[in-house]
């Protein structure tokens, strides 16, 4: 009896031991996840893919009831200012329609002046429909979920726009899911032109709503409206995709609001350009210089 | 002296012991739901860390320290980030549990709102360590602002999600006697 009772006294300890130095072991382990996802940064972004894919299936069978709940409280949202919103789409409709007359008549005229060029056009461009199935978002990133990957062709570096303009660059490729970069991502750097100056700048983006201008020759000539779409620089971007506009014009900094709504989407189109310029096939190495193509930058 | 049980029965315990891991992992995958709700999809990051606490509160047992290391990389790889520390929500939600385990005294069997004040503080460590983390291992000054607004959407609706996942003991003196401790077992309450 006695000696059962030390047996059980002494498995008591054991376990309390075990117990407290579990915590140690536990603490030590996520730091351990931490410094490996440090030092081998090829082996999380494989693990990362990995979780995408499995992820992926149960994140599409909510993404549909998520997206009608999103419906139904946009929906409410947009009731209130209905009439005003019915006016402004009357108004902007007929400006459009001003547009496509114009842009019928300068088609036309660039095909005639095309043929007695012999201008050669750049690759060829096709589009991968996608649906968002989960957001990345956070205090610490911006971007998204799609449900296309690697056997639709989809690759690292690739455009991804919405009806309105740009909405970011695929950065991690699974076989059936990809994560997308906003360009409003911290990790964004995005090559540009201003449309009116044809000056070449890049575009960052800080996690918040609104971009920053960067590396501009002069901000003199920045001025507000203007419109900011893609150089292709760099190689992996199509060229003159509309980025956003000028909103705000300061000493020394210049603010672009992104064209694409961030904030209701649901499909977008991967643009498959073709080549992916500097973004290296297969593995994806980042070992890019910073500040091109949109790349992360580390 | 165990009797053998029915399928319901034995269904019935398998359940209540992969419910907790259930939920958190249910929360990890709702992190990444495209929902755009004001606020409430501000505050989706933080919902696992919410059901830690809350069943680190009641079955801490139902809750283990390995499955939270796993959630929590989970939660890192799949919420993504360039750059940004895989493992530091794992080492978010152990510590998380460690703290609720070792203060039992003051959170368990007392009213509400010292569970939310218990809330409060935990949640608050967690989003600056992993606020800290995130900008020491991206190098960069992270603007703090929206992950503050998370933190205050998080506490501010956790009585409304927290009462749904696990029920607490209710209030009850500290010096329970042996038989009415519930579920908890003996050793459970560090002193």
């Amino acid at each position: 009896m006695a000696i059962r009772d030390d047996f059980e006294v002494a498995a008591g300890q054991v376990r309390a031991a075990v117990q407290r130095f579990a915590l140690g072991l536990l603490v030590i382990a996520a730091f351990g996840a931490m410094l490996v996802g440090k030092a081998d940064t090829v082996l999380v972004e494989h693990a990362r893919v990995v979780a995408l894919d499995l992820a992926s299936p149960v994140l599409e069978a909510i993404a549909r009831p998520v997206a009608v709940a999103n419906r139904a409280i946009a929906d409410l949202k947009e009731f209130a200012s209905l009439r005003e919103e019915n006016a402004r789409l009357r108004e902007e409709n007929a400006r459009l329609l001003a547009w496509q007359t114009a842009a019928r008549r300068l088609e036309n005229e660039n095909e005639g002046l095309r043929d007695l060029a012999n201008f050669r056009e750049g690759p060829e461009a096709s589009f991968i429909t996608a649906r968002i199935v989960g957001d990345s978002v956070s205090a610490y990133v911006r971007g998204a979920l799609l449900n296309v990957g690697r056997k639709v062709g989809v690759a690292p570096g690739q455009a991804v726009v919405t009806g309105e303009g740009l909405a970011g660059r695929i950065a991690e490729v699974g076989d059936n899911s990809s994560r997308v970069l906003f360009v409003t991502d911290v990790n964004s750097r995005l090559p540009v032109l201003i449309e009116r100056t044809r000056e070449r700048a890049i575009l960052a983006g800080d996690n918040s709503a609104r971009l920053r201008l960067t590396l501009l020759q002069s901000l003199a000539g920045v001025q507000r409206g203007d419109r900011i779409i893609t150089s292709g620089d760099g190689g992996s971007f199509p060229v003159g995709i509309p980025v956003g506009e000028v909103v705000e014009t300061g000493e020394g900094h210049v603010r672009v609001r992104p064209f694409a709504d961030f904030s209701r989407l649901e499909f977008v189109r991967v643009v498959d350009y073709g080549v992916t310029g500097l973004v290296s096939s297969g593995h994806s190495t980042p070992s890019t210089p910073p500040g091109v193509a949109g790349q992360r930058v580390r | 002296m165990m009797k053998a049980d029915g399928l319901l029965a034995v269904l019935d315990r398998w359940g209540r012991a992969a419910l907790p891991g259930a939920a958190l992992l249910f929360f990890v995958l709702l992190t990444l739901a495209p929902l755009r709700a004001p606020f409430l999809s501000n505050a989706l990051p933080l919902l696992p860390a919410l059901v830690v606490f809350q069943f680190s509160l009641a079955t801490p047992e139902r809750l283990p320290g390995p499955l939270l290391l796993a959630m929590g990389i989970l939660l890192d790889l799949l919420l993504g980030g360039p750059g940004a520390p895989v493992g530091v929500s794992a080492l978010g939600f152990v510590l998380i549990r460690a703290a609720v385990v070792a203060n039992r005294r003051y959170l368990v069997g007392v009213p509400f709102l010292f569970q939310w004040f218990g809330f409060c503080l935990l949640a608050l460590g967690f989003v600056i360590l992993v606020w800290g983390f995130t900008a020491l291992w991206t190098w960069t000054a992270i603007d703090p602002v929206p992950a503050l607004i998370q933190y205050v959407v998080v506490v501010v609706i956790y009585p409304l999600i927290a009462p749904w996942l696990a029920r607490v003991r209710a209030r009850d003196p500290l010096n329970v006697p042996e038989p009415s401790r519930g579920t908890a077992r003996p050793g459970e309450t560090t002193s």
